[in-house]
């Protein structure tokens, strides 16, 4: 525990650490700038298909349906920010030098790579806990609260979430948020043990995510095919659930057992990379 | 030529047959029309139940307002769809200059005369094709309203009245919808290209109460106000 705590302490002493709470912030306070400002043309877009069967009013633009929307641009931009502290965990260590002076104090390989692993979970963690609060807090200052309307664009689809039910299902949707983005975490961080510098794990990462993603959506039957033994395909899907009515709970914990497994394999790699690590030459 | 000559006759002959159809059909209107011209404005209760798969929505309530001709709102605190066509009942929709009018059947049903017509708007309005009226022409009401759009939309109301003040009005309105799943407006998604478009059905229950008849609303009241046109 004390090694965590030391962990984290040097984490969030560099200045780095903080790139990604301030981008979240701008991506947020602007995205919601901007919807406010054009708000008439959001619903309009949004409710196109419904428009010639319903005649539509109440406060469908609220701080839930921006939060719904922001959340789906999560496995976007988030992995990218985790990655800049996660990919730099070990590695860092071997880019200034001090990858001795730590392997060569008291605490074991095991214990001190499983201080920086859960750092790194925590930073993800603290990083999403943020990304909800800034959401929420300032959806429900600009747009207040009502009734969430989920719509599949272009398609006659709709889910109603009564307002009742949402503070709820978002809580549940931004923990699984994070569970999804542990993954991402995950893979920096074995890429982390594996490199000599920062640069490698985190463009590694995204690579791996951009072309998991890519691959994920092409509409082609290969590709489809290929869908389910992508991570990314559980990592968006599972924090959608929470917004699907009514909640599919077994395709959830499914889901949550894979990205699990996910991390545990990843994290057994990185150990095993770590232990065998040579800090000699 | 002598084709011709033969054809003539016979289409004079048919022509005087067409115009006193229309004019048949005309008639069935016409008590309609006088039956609610009393008819101003009225305000009502209104409760809609969704039953379609790809509609996941809960009981909505509403406050619905209508004057005539067509002006019509819907107030709700909460969000609240409604349908646009045959949802509500509006007496001066059908006005006999607006339409062709054709006479496709007469029934008894339950001991109730029925009539049915095919109205075809003169001028295309809201994309819509035409409807099929079921009349009632004992007690001069509009039990069915089928409406056929353009793009393939088909919706069917059937009406069921009771009688608020002095005027028989819906108590009781069963929407059956078939309309497609994608938007056929607008730039079209990969899937919508190389599948072909899915339809949807279900019906949607909508009951009216509390209604107040003629009470003047209004032409003010029913104006949007500029910050929620879009929606």
């Amino acid at each position: 525990m004390k090694l965590f705590w030391f962990e984290t302490f040097k984490t969030f002493s560099r200045w780095r650490t903080y790139i990604s709470f301030t981008v979240i912030g701008l991506i947020v306070i602007l995205t919601e700038v901007v919807m406010k400002l054009s708000a008439n043309e959001i619903v309009y877009r949004m409710l196109r298909s419904f428009q010639k069967d319903f005649l539509v009013t109440g406060n469908i633009l609220n701080a839930w349906f921006v939060t719904a929307f922001i959340m789906n641009s999560l496995h976007i931009h988030i992995p990218f920010l985790i990655t800049l502290v996660a990919g730099d965990m070990v590695s860092s260590e071997a880019t200034s030098g001090t990858i001795r002076f730590l392997l060569i104090r008291p605490p074991s390989r095991s214990r001190i790579i499983m201080a920086k692993y859960l750092t790194a979970l925590f930073y993800t963690a603290l990083l999403v806990i943020f990304f909800a609060l800034v959401c929420v807090s300032l959806g429900l200052l600009l747009f207040g609260s009502g009734d969430l309307i989920i719509h599949h664009y272009g398609k006659f689809d709709i889910a109603f979430i009564p307002e009742s039910e949402i503070p709820l299902r978002i809580l549940f949707a931004f923990v699984a948020a994070i569970w999804s983005m542990s993954v991402v975490a995950s893979i920096a961080f074995l890429f982390s043990t594996l490199a000599e510098n920062s640069i490698g794990p985190i463009i590694g990462t995204m690579a791996v995510v951009i072309v998991f993603l890519v691959l994920g959506n092409l509409p082609l039957d290969f590709f489809r095919t290929l869908k389910p033994y992508l991570f990314t395909t559980y990592m968006i899907n599972l924090w959608q659930q929470f917004l699907n009515i009514p909640i599919p709970w077994p395709e959830i914990w499914r889901s949550a057992i894979i990205l699990g497994l996910h991390n545990a394999g990843l994290f057994l790699i990185a150990l095993f990379v770590f232990k065998r690590k040579d800090i000699k030459s | 030529m002598k084709k011709i000559l033969f054809c003539l006759p016979l289409l004079l002959l048919l022509l005087p047959q067409g115009i006193k159809a229309q004019e048949d059909a005309f008639r069935y209107l016409d008590p309609i029309e006088k039956k609610y011209a009393d008819l101003k404005d009225y305000t009502a209760d209104v409760m809609v139940h969704f039953d379609i798969e790809t509609f996941k929505a809960p009981d909505m309530q509403a406050k619905l307002y209508y004057k005539t001709p067509d002006k019509m709102k819907v107030e709700s605190k909460r969000v609240f769809f409604f349908p646009r066509e045959g949802g509500y009942f509006n007496p001066s929709l059908f006005k006999k200059e607006d339409f062709e009018i054709k006479l496709l059947e007469r029934s008894t049903e339950r001991s109730a005369k029925l009539v049915k017509l095919k109205l075809t708007p003169k001028k295309a309005k809201r994309g819509i094709q035409d409807f099929v009226l079921t009349i009632d022409t004992d007690s001069q009401l509009i039990r069915e309203m089928g409406v056929t759009q353009f793009d393939g939309r088909e919706i069917k109301a059937v009406i069921e009245y009771g009688r608020f003040d002095r005027f028989e009005l819906p108590a009781h309105i069963q929407l059956k919808l078939d309309i497609p799943s994608f938007e056929t407006e607008g730039v079209k998604e990969f899937d919508q290209l190389i599948h072909k478009p899915k339809r949807i059905t279900g019906t949607i229950e909508i009951r009216y109460s509390n209604y107040k008849v003629n009470s003047g609303l209004s032409d003010e009241f029913f104006k949007e106000p500029a910050s929620s046109k879009g929606m």
